[in-house]
């Protein structure tokens, strides 16, 4: 007996080859009927029995399209309809969308093909896509996915792309990305005067990689927003570069032209080949083994062992790439501190006084993201930074009746978290919102999230700390809106994230969160940042925190880790670091030491204060540059004789300047200061077993961007192994203050106040 | 003072004192009240002084507690004539600090050309105060040729700032903090009143706005501008005067300057058209030597106050509530 059978189904479902997906699996099951995406996902309209359904069902869900990723699916019996074909219609909003925003994906191997066949007619074609590949995100205006809702509606496609969008049999069926040489996306390159280059398509690219090689900055524009170009092994442009940019020392992402190229410099281990040729196609953090050649690795990545790397996220990167054949460095197209650009003319302006020539192109960007950033330590993935390929969808939480909520983030890592429907969307990373461009950019955003999913949030939440920038719009917002506005204090927001991420608010047993970062505002308006919590059943309480120390100098403390040395050093030592200063601060610093009051738990300061210490840094020109230069030195310890600068029973609170002390004694002793980091980062790892043990939790949940430190977690790791010990930190989203937002929203949603 | 002795007998001790030293034909009316003749437009203001210490570099809370209820008139273009003068003092303030103190309002009331024309004295009790409170309040006539509002600020106006920024807050923080740097910090309080007056002789309502920008600094000023008046403001720092003592002092400090306290110093919104040739006059003053065009109203950005960095970049411009707390992680 036939019936028409609905089929409902949700997820990441359009964008991804759904309906030409759909089709053609009915197609081969000889089964009538249409297909089409609404503001839910994708219906199907199917006239079949019941064994039919089965096995197109079955089938379906066993091989669904590579990029899609199926949440749910529904089966429903409707009134019977007669179908004497199989269709794909357009798209229907009848209702609210309740979908995710399909993410960008990088090129894909079919199309990387086509682009370098001779006889195919892309060939060199920079905005080759398909079903399965090309900007979606980045270009999106409305929703659902359909070619109108995009950039790309101000092209029209030529014959041969319209008979490849509408045969069933091709790639680029129903492919909304779909251009071609003939009807697509035009490149063109300028100089700083916008005076163009004349030539073909064909030969920018070849013009590009010219430029390249002779020294020059060029600023590409991606299907993402504007990258900064230029030659990896050439000094005086790399110099040029960080003159410009007015970054000295903060280290640059390179681009690859292919995995080979990285292989024969790194040794990449599964996990990070993975990382780099999946569809997200993001930076992945490599640590340098041997001496590398024709690369000027003292200029792109300063005193660092290790650099972030990446392949062509684009077509138009992979032409480059192919021409190019050597690595290049790519990093955002911005000036200090500001917004990735990603309109022609704002690029050509505000970009002039770095780059020497712009290549342009007229596909217009609707949400720039940088590119994001990632790396692993032993199994653990830690995200650095959650931008192009990843955002914004949050798909391992579906919300049910929740009303509408905006969590607006942190401050300096800023993101925001919104639930207009049943699912999460955290935005891609803005950065520091004291910058007018980023503010605006992560203002209009929240802007378009509200328009497209025409959903005013009932409720704001906000940081405790009331000069962070998120939350002084967030109060705006509210007042403007008339909406509930909530305070979430900072490391509660850290830690209901990661618990949020492993779905533990309803474990049996209690839950320690262990979480370290730079600055937080407490409850008791001292600056947290080496925090312990318990939670069990929708109670978060705060068990203990590292001893607090003093906080002097304002946001000064955070760039220069002597600053954090003195305040940790006891009398006893602090002759031996008075010549990291000068006679008036000498006296400045210790005069406020005297009268301040500000004090703080911070587990980000303790490490800078053991980097200056060891004399890894005293000033810092990039933040986590301390941080990272720790662990690095930490990483260099090969032996595994670590000193635990602490004995567990002789403290409730963790004794931050003990650790110190203990430190200052064993470099007096002679200990190198390989292992005397090392057991630093040992001595954490194992306070933090203390505390659990102590309180008698079995599983640990760490949050906070001290945890993007790779040789703290492989001793916690070690420390866990073979212990009934459970551990958890962020995977899909960033440990530092990325999280924030999400963190607000899990706090807000799972915590009895 | 008062230490030991009644309440009563100490007001009237300081009271005779205080009319002895401020000696002018109305104060010596002893009346309830001062009678004074008023024509025309007067402007009204007052202000209590509370700083924490009471003398440091530069001045102290008696002159302090003149030049700001005289420079408040003189920023709504008034010509100040007559205050008032009340003081709540603690127990245990010397009579020699009284007498100082005193003295240096005789002093600044002198050089602003204001005179003193009714008063209180009230002692209270140890803990009940911190040394010396003054409130004063001031009357002053319109000058003829001002018209200032904040209504009449318009896009294109050139923001004018008379001299360095930041030293007052400096001033007193070193001494609060007993911070020792390479050289004395001084506060530059001061009357700006002859300064005002002079400028509003030749430039008129083509100046739109003045206001002193005290508390919470510039950065509280602009912002407060800019929000009550939906316009945009755009600050160049590398314009911004300021002392090279101070800005090492706040640069150590960790301490914005654009939100530190000022005093002395007052800021102009004036029309493009004579911005240069107002800069040029504010110049030759005395109390506008380090003066600067530092910033324009702006379409763009409504209710923002936008600085451009020197190391590149736009920075977001708040007001303070309270203490600047550490944000970077
Ligand atoms: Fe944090
Ligand atoms: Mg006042
Ligand atoms: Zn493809
Ligand atoms: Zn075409």
């Amino acid at each position: 007996m036939h019936k028409t059978y609905k089929i409902t189904l949700k997820g990441q479902v359009q964008g991804v080859g759904f309906r030409p997906f759909v089709f053609s699996l009915a197609l081969k099951h000889g089964l009538f009927g249409e297909v089409y995406n609404n503001a839910v996902g994708v219906i199907v309209h199917l006239n079949a029995s019941s064994k039919q359904l089965h096995d197109f069902i079955n089938e379906l869900l066993l091989n669904p399209p590579i990029s899609s990723i199926i949440k749910s699916h529904q089966i429903e019996v409707i009134e019977f309809k007669v179908f004497l074909n199989f269709n794909i219609i357009t798209s229907k909003k009848d209702t609210q969308l309740n979908i995710p925003l399909t993410p960008d994906f990088a090129t894909c191997a079919a199309c990387k093909t086509d682009l370098l066949n001779a006889e195919n007619r892309r060939i060199h074609y920079p905005f080759t896509t398909c079903v399965n590949c090309g900007p979606r995100y980045a270009i999106t205006t409305k929703f659902p996915f359909e070619r109108e809702h995009t950039s790309l509606s101000n092209f029209s496609m030529c014959s041969n792309c319209q008979s490849e969008y509408e045969n069933p049999k091709n790639r680029r069926f129903h492919s909304q990305t779909n251009s071609c040489p003939d009807c697509g996306v035009q490149l063109t390159l300028v100089d700083t005067s916008g005076n163009p280059y004349e030539s073909s398509q064909q030969q920018l690219l070849q013009k590009v990689s010219d430029l390249l090689n002779r020294g020059h900055i060029v600023a590409i524009k991606n299907t993402n927003g504007y990258v900064l170009c230029c030659d990896a092994n050439h000094e005086k442009a790399i110099k040029s570069l960080r003159h410009k940019k007015k970054r000295p020392t903060k280290p640059f992402a390179l681009l690859y032209p292919d995995l080979k190229c990285i292989k024969s410099q790194f040794n990449v281990t599964e996990q990070e080949e993975n990382a780099l040729t999946s569809s997200v196609a993001p930076i992945v953090i490599l640590p340098i083994q041997n001496e590398i050649n024709n690369l000027k690795t003292e200029l792109v990545a300063p005193n660092l062992k290790h650099l972030g790397v990446m392949l062509p996220s684009s077509a138009l990167l992979c032409l480059l790439m192919d021409t190019y054949k050597k690595p290049i460095i790519a990093t955002s197209g911005n000036t200090h501190g500001s917004a990735i650009h990603f309109a022609n003319d704002e690029a050509a302006r505000e970009l002039k006084s770095i780059a020497d020539y712009f290549l342009h192109h007229n596909l217009d960007i609707q949400f720039p993201q940088d590119d994001s950033v990632l790396k692993f330590s032993s199994e653990q993935q830690i995200i650095i930074r959650r931008s192009r390929g990843l955002a914004p969808n949050y798909l391992d939480i579906e919300i049910k009746d929740a009303e509408p909520i905006l969590a607006m983030g942190a401050h300096l890592k800023s993101t925001f978290a919104y639930v207009p429907n049943h699912y999460i969307y955290v935005s891609q990373y803005f950065g520091n919102l004291d910058n007018y461009e980023v503010l605006t950019r992560f203002q209009s955003t929240i802007t378009k999230y509200i328009d497209l999913f025409d959903c005013i949030p009932k409720t704001l939440l906000i940081d405790a700390h009331p000069q962070y920038q998120s939350s002084l719009i967030g109060k705006e917002l509210s007042e403007k809106w008339n909406t509930k506005l909530t305070q979430i204090q900072h490391h509660k927001a850290h830690f209901a994230s990661v618990l949020g991420e492993h779905d533990l608010f309803e474990a049996d047993e209690a839950v320690l969160g262990v979480i370290w970062d730079g600055t937080g505002l407490g409850d008791d308006s001292n600056i947290w940042g080496g925090e312990f919590f318990s939670y069990h059943n929708h109670q978060m309480n705060r068990l203990t925190h590292f001893d607090y120390f003093d906080w002097i100098a304002g946001d000064k403390m955070a760039e220069e880790p002597r600053l954090s040395l003195l305040s940790l050093t006891s009398e006893l030592h602090k002759q031996s670091i008075q010549h990291k200063f000068s006679d008036t601060e000498w006296t400045i610093y210790n005069k406020l030491l005297q009268n301040n009051t500000l004090k703080t738990s911070s587990v980000g300061r303790l490490f800078d204060a053991m980097a200056s210490l060891l004399n890894l840094i005293d000033l810092s020109t990039y933040e986590g540059e301390a941080a990272m230069l720790l662990e690095q030195c930490a990483l260099d310890y090969k032996e595994k004789n670590y000193i635990d600068f602490l004995e567990c029973n002789s403290y409730n609170k963790v004794p931050s300047k003990t650790i110190i002390q203990q430190a200052f004694n064993a470099l007096q002793n002679g200990t190198t200061k390989e292992r005397i980091a090392a057991s630093f980062i040992h001595t954490m790892a194992a306070a933090i077993i203390c505390i659990v043990n102590k309180n008698q939790i079995k599983a640990i949940a760490c949050s906070g961007g001290v945890f993007q430190n790779a040789f703290l977690l492989s001793r916690l790791k070690a420390l866990t192994k073979n212990t009934s010990l459970m551990l958890k930190f962020n995977r899909k989203l960033s440990p530092n203050d990325e999280n924030i937002s999400f963190g607000q929203l899990m706090y807000y949603t799972h915590i009895k106040v | 003072l008062g230490h030991g002795s009644g309440g009563v007998l100490t007001n009237k001790l300081l009271d005779s004192g205080v009319f002895k030293i401020l000696s002018n034909p109305l104060l010596d009316e002893r009346h309830d009240g001062a009678l004074i003749n008023l024509e025309g437009k007067t402007a009204f203001s007052t202000d209590s002084f509370l700083v924490s210490p009471i003398f440091f570099p530069g001045g102290n809370i008696g002159e302090l507690a003149v030049n700001g209820t005289v420079n408040d008139l003189a920023m709504c273009g008034a010509i100040p004539k007559y205050l008032s003068l009340s003081f709540i003092i603690e127990e245990g303030l010397t009579m020699t600090e009284f007498w100082e103190i005193l003295l240096s309002i005789k002093c600044a009331c002198e050089k602003a050309g204001v005179t003193v024309v009714t008063g209180d004295t009230k002692v209270v009790e140890k803990g009940k105060g911190d040394k010396i409170f003054i409130n004063t309040s001031g009357i002053g006539s319109i000058h003829p040729k001002a018209n200032i509002s904040s209504k009449r600020i318009k896009i294109g106006d050139k923001i004018i700032i008379s001299g360095n920024i930041a030293s007052h807050g400096m001033a007193i923080m070193s001494v609060r903090e007993g911070l020792q740097f390479e050289s004395e910090i001084l506060s530059d309080t001061t009357n700006l009143n002859h300064t005002i007056s002079a400028l509003l002789d030749t430039f008129g309502d083509g100046i739109h706005l003045l206001t002193d920008p005290t508390r919470g600094g510039i950065a509280t000023v602009f912002k407060e501008i800019a929000q009550h008046n939906g316009v945009g403001i755009d600050i160049f720092q590398s314009e911004l005067p300021i002392d090279n003592q101070v800005s090492n002092a706040c640069e150590l400090l960790g301490l914005d300057p654009i939100y530190v306290a000022n005093e002395g110093l007052f800021i102009s919104f004036v029309d493009e058209s004579i911005a240069d040739d107002f800069l040029k006059t504010l110049r030759n003053d005395d109390n506008g030597t380090q003066a600067n065009i530092i910033g324009t109203v702006v379409e763009t950005h409504p209710k923002q106050v936008i600085m451009e960095s020197v190391i590149g970049g736009k920075r977001v411009v708040n007001m303070l509530p309270g203490e600047q707390l550490p944000r970077i992680c």
